[in-house]
């Protein structure tokens, strides 16, 4: 059984006439999922299998192996398939289409027919993640998760074609995307992850496929929840500004928000497993006076009909300039961490640009901000593209040769953030 | 009280009529909702649309308890005490004693937030001084200004007892005192601390009796900062000496009047002037009430003034009709 619990971090005090109100709420997700509590579950693995795959050489063999170690972990009873995608998706495994059931004797079929996977053709993952979302929509409801790899540009379909599938299969499965080598777009896969509530990231080398599919599989295999759905009451005359997922990553899901009624929203989060993600979120409410206090917002957590644990978002207005100009720790690192992933991916974009001036001032911001926000993860990353001279004031130099690969890490993980322990939240005095 | 003097703005938290469709006092739209139905103030909402803790499920906004409120109505004088719109806890007090066919004692106390119990020392000190007071009353040979030191001293006394618990920050109980005593044509306040004192002539006068014991009125007393410039400093509201085991060994200061026109004696803590500073602005206030106004509702005229002006602090407020030709 998982327990969800929700703390808010906020200073809830405004001065007269302050009517925005910021909060970073931490949720946990804590439990041990007994076997027979987890939610019915079904897995797709997509892997290219375009004319790109075969070069390098290894490439190919190192997504088979990689796809085969993804399959291993796939727990008994789980519903599965492969998809090897092309110019159009191709049912893998089972060859019939549809899902089956996982057991010792699907998984080594899975995987004889995955060695057999060879290359050729182009890419077009909408249609890869249309044939997924048919697929799955066959299985019993419960957890569906899909695991795209991809090496190469989407150019067999057009932007048109890739948008509409994408529309299509919200909300019908979530999606971990993996990028290999230096042809894909950064863009293209983090649309898909964000759409899909998953994770995007890079593989700087085939041979580290394998593990980072392990992982991934596992991380899914874990899930213990069907879909979860931040609901958030705000009162009347108020708007809700920002939901935005800060931590593991940022995620924005303002706009993402589906009416219950009139006060009520609900903000898919996908299913989760024993993790903790931080959302901050801004409401603007009606400014009171002096010394009223409102509930500016009731976050909770829901899945299915339960709702789980609930977070109160208050407002208070004062005239002591020393409580209502405190701005929490926590909403200020969440404001810091949007800053970063901005200064880093509008700093490359001013690179391949050739606009060095603005390129260097964005990317210096970067490196203060990793610096300040103690991203060190990010920092390493930044030293590969960037020559540090003085990371406190942000000086730096755009190194001349950059490879390639860098540069896409830099970007695909500039929205991953770091956490801090939260402070203990103030109590009211 | 009927019952349409429950009714209460949701913005301002001024008194509304059931008839007003606005606010008198701050325009916003009047909700004519009775808070003892236990609905919401702010937006109207029935008393079901109000969560188990307190939060509107409309408006979000927090049903405020029922703030810590005293009044009494002796009829020739009359104290009201308010929690204000702020602090969490009243830590004002008055002792007000009509003493038949003698005259009168009032006492006002506001006890220190910085220091522990507050409250408690607050209401010792007030007790404590009105009881010497209404003993003295009694006596003709008493003089009655000694009979304030006294009853001051007995304050001080009071306070030393409170029993308190040790926290850092926190100073030993402790409060301000003003008080009055009125017997014929013998008018004598005491006081310690920025609690105050106003006589109020029928015609319009308003006069200070007290000088606050405090940072503020040191200054300017000294000729060091004009009044202005002291009240942007942020001592200005440090007071100087009080009642307390760790006051200052000075005497109370005591003034003695006889008063020769009917008027009103006003007591109030500083709840109540720092939205009246001046002897003008508390005599325009109550120059303004309708001629039949008593001291109730004079009192209770001027803690609405001071809620609707913003109630940072405890509201505490004791008047008291003087009339030299006819005993109390």
């Amino acid at each position: 059984m998982t327990t969800f619990t929700a703390e808010a971090y906020q200073n809830e005090y405004l001065p007269l006439g302050g009517s925005e109100v910021n909060v970073v709420v931490t949720v946990t997700a804590t439990g041990d999922a007994v076997a027979g509590e987890r939610p019915a579950a079904a897995e797709i693995v997509i892997v290219d299998a375009s004319g790109s795959m075969e070069v390098p050489r290894g490439k190919i063999e190192a997504a088979r192996q990689a796809t085969a170690a993804a399959i291993d972990c796939i727990r008994d009873g789980v519903e599965f398939g492969v998809i090897a995608g092309r110019e159009s998706a191709r049912a893998l495994y089972p060859r019939r289409g549809g899902l089956v059931t996982a057991s010792d004797r699907t998984r080594a079929e899975a995987k004889q027919e995955v060695a057999r996977l060879d290359a050729g053709g182009g890419t077009a993952i909408g249609a890869w993640l249309r044939r997924a979302g048919e697929m799955f929509a066959t299985a019993p409801e419960g957890v569906h998760h899909a695991i795209v790899l991809t090496d190469g540009e989407n150019y067999s379909e057009t932007d048109a074609d890739f948008r509409a599938a994408l529309t299509e299969v919200e909300g019908r499965f979530q999606c971990d995307c993996r990028g290999v080598g230096t042809d894909w777009k950064v863009d293209e896969l983090r649309r898909v992850a964000s759409t899909l509530l998953g994770s995007v990231d890079i593989i700087k080398d085939p041979s580290e496929m394998p593990a980072d599919f392990r992982a991934m599989m596992e991380a899914a295999m874990g899930k213990a929840t069907r879909e979860v759905w931040i609901r958030l009451w705000t009162p009347q005359g108020a708007t809700v500004k920002l939901v935005r997922q800060v931590s593991p990553a940022i995620e924005e899901l303002t706009h993402r928000g589906v009416p219950v009624n009139d006060l009520t929203a609900d903000y898919p989060t996908g299913s989760w497993g024993t993790e903790a993600r931080d959302y901050h979120v801004c409401i603007s409410v009606n400014p009171r006076g002096i010394g009223d206090e409102m509930l500016a917002g009731r976050l909770s957590l829901v899945e299915g009909e339960q709702v789980h644990s609930q977070a109160l978002i208050k407002a208070i207005w004062t005239d002591d300039e020393q409580l209502s100009t405190r701005i929490s720790r926590e909403v200020a690192r969440a404001t810091g961490q949007v800053e970063l992933a901005d200064a880093i991916q509008d700093g490359l974009k001013a690179r391949k640009a050739g606009d060095e001036a603005t390129a260097t001032f964005r990317l210096g911001r970067a490196v203060q901000l990793a610096a300040e926000g103690g991203n060190d993860a990010t920092m390493k990353l930044l030293e590969a593209v960037v020559d540090i001279d003085d990371p406190a004031t942000g000086t730096v130099r755009l190194r001349s040769h950059v490879a390639d690969i860098d540069e896409m890490a830099l970007d695909t993980r500039s929205t991953k953030t770091v956490r801090v322990a939260p402070a203990e939240p103030a109590e009211p005095a | 009280m009927s019952a349409s003097a429950e009714l209460r703005c949701g913005t301002c938290a001024a008194a509304i009529a059931p008839e007003d469709r606005f606010c008198e006092q701050c325009g916003a739209p009047a909700v004519a909702t009775d808070p003892a139905q236990g609905g919401c103030v702010s937006c109207g909402a029935p008393g079901a649309a109000v969560g188990e803790d307190g939060y509107c499920t409309v408006c979000g906004v927090l049903r405020r308890p029922a703030a810590e409120r005293a009044e009494l109505d002796l009829v020739v004088a009359a104290a009201v005490t308010d929690q204000g719109r702020v602090h969490r806890r009243n830590e004002d007090a008055f002792d007000l004693q009509l003493v038949a066919d003698r005259g009168v004692v009032a006492v006002v106390c506001d006890g220190i937030s910085s220091a522990s119990a507050g409250d408690t020392a607050a209401q010792a000190a007030a007790s404590a001084a009105g009881a010497v007071l209404a003993e003295a009353i009694g006596d003709p040979a008493r003089d009655p200004s000694d009979a304030t030191v006294a009853a001051i001293g007995a304050a001080h006394d009071a306070v030393a007892q409170v029993p308190w618990t040790t926290r850092v920050d926190r100073a030993v109980p402790s409060c301000t005192l003003v008080s009055a005593l009125w017997r014929g044509s013998e008018l004598v306040v005491g006081w310690i601390g920025d609690s105050r004192a106003y006589y109020w002539l029928e015609g319009g006068q308003c006069r200070r009796l007290t000088v606050d014991d405090s940072w503020a009125e040191e200054q300017v007393a000294e000729g060091l900062l004009s009044r202005e410039e002291a009240a942007r400093d942020r001592r200005f509201h440090s007071i100087t000496h009080w009642v307390g085991a760790d006051a200052p060994d000075r005497p109370p200061r005591v003034v003695a009047l006889t008063p020769e026109a009917p008027g009103r004696l006003v007591l109030c803590t500083d709840g109540l002037w720092n939205y009246a500073p001046t002897a003008e602005e508390l005599g325009a206030l109550i120059e303004a009430l309708p001629a039949g106004a008593g001291p109730a509702a004079v009192a209770r005229s001027l803690t609405e003034t001071a809620l609707a002006r913003g109630g940072r602090d405890n509201i505490t407020v004791a008047v008291v009709d003087i009339d030299p030709e006819r005993e109390p």
